[in-house]
């Protein structure tokens, strides 16, 4: 690539020299693989006017704001946008979406950049949203419905165990009145879940 | 194939043409190729491909094979035939071949333009030239002919637009008749307080223009009128206009404004943004043209409940006339100049900023009258409880660039948008806070960056996201009591909420609400946005796609005052040179009646919409006036006894036409 001619790189969209004046790297296809991904197209209509950041209820705990997200994306930053958090405090709330002006849905753009940054393992593990997901996910794929008692443990143990105890009250009142049941609801043939699961991981279209 | 050409006689020589159009065509089409298999078709006698046909190498590249080669038809597969016909007939006309000789076949727009394809777009090329070459054989010379232009023109909606197209009309030597639909002419424009960059008051600079309209000898205001309809063609319109009964006689009323002042009926002002109120029997504003009030029978206590008359027997002139109807009147006109004006972005459209729900979250155009000496507040700037806000947000973009409203850029809100913050700072004070949210800030026009840049220096904050919402429920102790815009600061990567007192909503131009049909009854285009388009984006951007119809300012699209001043003063001229030439020529395909056919049914006479048809009594024949006829085929269509032919559309025509398709 040492020799690449001015027309290649702009055909790789890569116009840009880096920092240090050498070569373009590699992360400029960043924005073209996001694309690629059904959700992602968003990013080529975003105008940076901020509605998503203004709706946004989560956005003073990310890490770079929606708009700020679809920015970075473009400008190629890949490892910056899939090691923040900001994706993992969407709420999916759907705002965003409902307000853009060009119709950018951003809430499914959040969901491509978790399942990137899941599979490039980029995702800090501390990450509490994370965690919550992925606990979800796991007794979801376990029980084949959420069963509330196993995921906050799952949950917290995963985070820190500590932080459950001022809960305590709140989980004895749930279960004393019967609104938190001990013991997990499962579905029927759960297995065939778990068939259709591994299917769709090996398809590449849940994160593994 | 037999050796004739079907027709039973001596076989015609045609040249086929197939133009490149750079890479418009030939980048999708292979050009060459379809002039190999043009040469294959019957009667060519030669076939080219060229890369721009239209050029004059192009032109002179078909009048010396007409010469040299002796074509008796000519063919070219180019662009569309609105672009490019008259082009083609002209050179074919110049090397001696009747036009209607000349045959298009549009490989561009129905072709290379709509697909990716190659392989099927030159097949379709070929398909649409061997219908053109099958077609032209059958085609027959015509005499183009001149018809009078009349010389006056119709000025409609009574803007800046249609003022600025009817003086300079006026000027020009020709009559203009004006309709305006509301009492006064005067548009969105006399609503206006100042005008950017430079701060000229709008009236000011207004008025005089509509004063001169008024008295202009060649001009015939016909305010509170409407047109109904519409019938013509270029240089011979027949517009009817409705005159709504005023229920003031205009020829006694001297405009002494006793009427208004007795009448004790108030209803909110239409002028006034409803901030203020007006009688039932008014002149929307002091300077309004013509002088004359109107009755507004809704709100008239005489109409609704039958008694007071009070300004009837105030009128020293007689000039109160509860009979009054509504009048028709026929007018003759060459050429007409649509100036219908936009309508303000309905802010109340998009909820989330809260207008009409939250107090303080006003209009632009409230906010211009509330800045007018002479509006509602006499000038100043008020919350609704009677004080001066000491912060106020201005937010951009209001229904434009959005594609859940419009979604295009209106143009003239970041301008006024910028003027309101330096009417804010004039009128209340420098010490009060100014926020303008902006997403791009397009000062694009002469001295308008300059104001920008003084604008900023009179201490206005910028801040860099469209707002998410105005909301007036407080999370803080600073908040209690205000509107807060919640926004995204992006410049700086953090969501804001600013309080303030007062949030103007920065609303973009739309296409009046009865675009459609002003349209349909002109017979003329929108374009996707709503807006009446243009023959052309660049080329041609003040006429319309009907001969005679011209389009000035804002029912176009939006521009600000200077444009559309251009735009009007353009429209004119287009206006003024049709009706100079005194005459135009008119297509020569027109219908006529073949008289041994012909039963005498009358089913053509009643279908004419351009009232072509006569009746001969004494042969019981229909008979088509060519000067009238337009050529629209609709009676060809209807005869019962195929008794008419439209001429260049011949069923011989039409048939071999289809038939080259489908080979």
């Amino acid at each position: 690539m040492a020799s690449a001619s001015i027309e290649e790189k702009i055909e790789r969209g890569a116009g840009l020299a880096t920092a240090d004046g050498g070569e373009p790297k590699a992360e400029y296809g960043f924005l073209e693989e996001v694309r690629s991904i059904p959700g992602g197209e968003g990013v080529d209509l975003c105008i940076q006017c901020g509605t998503c950041t203004g709706s946004c209820p989560n956005a003073n705990e990310m890490d770079h704001t929606p708009r700020e997200l679809i920015a970075m994306i473009r400008a190629g930053m890949r490892d910056q946008v899939l090691s923040s958090n900001s994706m993992w405090y969407c709420a999916s709330c759907y705002l965003c979406t409902v307000r853009c002006p060009r119709g950018v849905k951003y809430t499914d753009l959040m969901y491509v950049l978790k399942n990137l940054a899941w599979q490039s393992k980029m995702a800090k593990r501390g990450n509490r949203p994370l965690a919550m997901a992925r606990s979800f996910v796991d007794v979801l794929n376990r029980f084949g419905r959420v069963h509330e008692a196993t995921m906050l443990g799952v949950y917290y143990f995963r985070t820190n165990p500590l932080t459950a105890l001022p809960l305590a009250p709140i989980g004895i009142g749930l279960l004393t009145h019967g609104r938190l049941p001990l013991f997990p609801h499962r579905i029927k043939n759960q297995a065939q879940l778990q068939t259709i699961v591994r299917k769709a991981q090996e398809l590449g279209g849940i994160s593994q | 194939m037999e050796d004739n050409n079907g027709k039973g006689k001596t076989r015609e020589r045609i040249g086929v043409y197939v133009c490149h159009c750079g890479s418009n065509i030939a980048g999708v089409v292979d050009c060459p190729a379809v002039a190999e298999y043009a040469r294959s078709l019957p009667d060519v006698v030669l076939a080219r491909d060229y890369k721009y046909m239209c050029s004059d190498p192009g032109q002179t590249l078909i009048k010396d094979d007409i010469k040299e080669h002796g074509l008796t038809r000519v063919v070219v597969a180019s662009c569309s035939p609105r672009m490019h016909e008259p082009t083609f007939r002209r050179a074919c006309e110049q090397a001696g071949l009747n036009a209607y000789l000349f045959e298009m076949a549009n490989i561009r727009e129905h072709c290379s333009w709509v697909t990716d394809d190659k392989a099927k777009a030159t097949e379709k090329a070929k398909a649409l030239v061997s219908a053109a070459v099958r077609r032209v054989v059958w085609q027959q010379p015509l005499q183009t002919r001149e018809v009078p232009v009349t010389p006056a023109a119709m000025v409609i909606g009574g803007g800046v637009a249609g003022i600025q197209a009817a003086l300079e009309i006026a000027d020009a030597g020709f009559k203009v008749y004006m309709v305006e639909r509301d009492p006064s002419i005067g548009g969105h424009m006399a609503q206006l307080d100042k005008t950017f960059p430079t701060l000229d008051c709008s009236a000011c600079i207004l008025t005089p223009k509509m004063v001169s309209v008024s008295q202009h000898p060649n001009i015939e205001l016909l305010a509170y009128s409407e047109v109904v309809d519409v019938q013509g063609y270029v240089g011979n319109f027949k517009v009817k206009v409705k005159k709504k009964a005023r229920y003031v006689d205009e020829e006694k009323c001297r405009g002494c404004g006793i009427c208004e002042e007795k009448c004790p009926g108030r209803v909110p002002s239409e002028f006034e943004e409803g901030l203020g109120k007006r009688k039932a029997i008014y002149r929307p504003f002091p300077q309004a043209v013509p002088n004359i009030p109107v009755l507004d029978r809704d709100n008239c206590l005489y109409f609704q409940r039958g008694r007071c008359r009070v300004c009837e027997r105030f009128c020293d002139s007689n000039a109160i006339d509860y009979e009054q109807e509504d009048r028709f009147v026929d007018l003759d006109v060459g050429a007409i100049v649509l100036a219908t004006g936009y309508d303000l972005f309905d802010a109340s459209a998009d909820m989330r900023y809260g207008y009409r729900r939250l107090d303080n979250v006003i209009s632009a155009l409230e906010f211009e009258r509330m800045c007018n000496a002479s509006g509602p507040t006499a000038g100043r700037i008020l919350m609704a409880n009677g004080k001066e806000p000491k912060s106020v947000a201005i937010i951009h973009c209001v229904g434009s660039r959005d594609t859940n409203y419009h979604q295009y850029c209106s143009r003239v809100c970041c301008m006024y948008s910028m003027k309101f913050a330096h009417l804010v700072k004039d009128r209340v004070g420098h010490d009060t806070k100014v926020f303008e949210f902006y997403t791009d800030l397009r000062a694009f026009g002469k001295g308008y960056e300059e104001f920008y840049n003084r604008v900023q220096e009179e201490g206005v904050t910028f801040v860099r996201g469209r707002p998410a919402e105005v909301t007036d429920v407080p999370e803080t102790i600073d908040e209690v009591g205000k509107l807060i815009v919640q926004a995204e600061n992006t410049l700086v990567s953090r969501q804001v909420r600013i309080p303030v007192d007062m949030v103007v909503l920065s609303g973009g131009l739309e296409p009046r609400s009865d675009t459609a049909e002003v349209a349909r009854m002109f017979n003329i285009s929108r374009s996707q946005d709503g807006f009446f388009l243009e023959r052309h984006p660049k080329l041609d951007p003040v006429a319309s796609m009907t001969d005679g119809v011209f389009v000035a300012g804002c029912c176009q699209g939006p521009k600000d005052i200077p444009d559309t001043v251009a735009q009007a003063a353009a429209a004119a001229v287009r206006a003024v040179g049709l009706m100079n030439k005194g005459k135009i020529q008119v297509e020569a395909a027109t219908s006529m009646v073949q008289a041994e056919l012909c039963s005498g049914c009358r089913v053509c006479n009643k279908l004419c919409p351009y009232s072509a048809i006569t009746f001969d009594e004494e042969k019981k024949v229909s008979v088509i006036n060519d000067a009238v006829c337009k050529g629209c085929g609709v009676v060809a269509a209807a005869c019962p006894s195929d008794a008419i032919v439209s001429r260049h559309f011949t069923d011989a025509q039409i048939l071999a036409e289809i038939e080259g398709v489908l080979v």
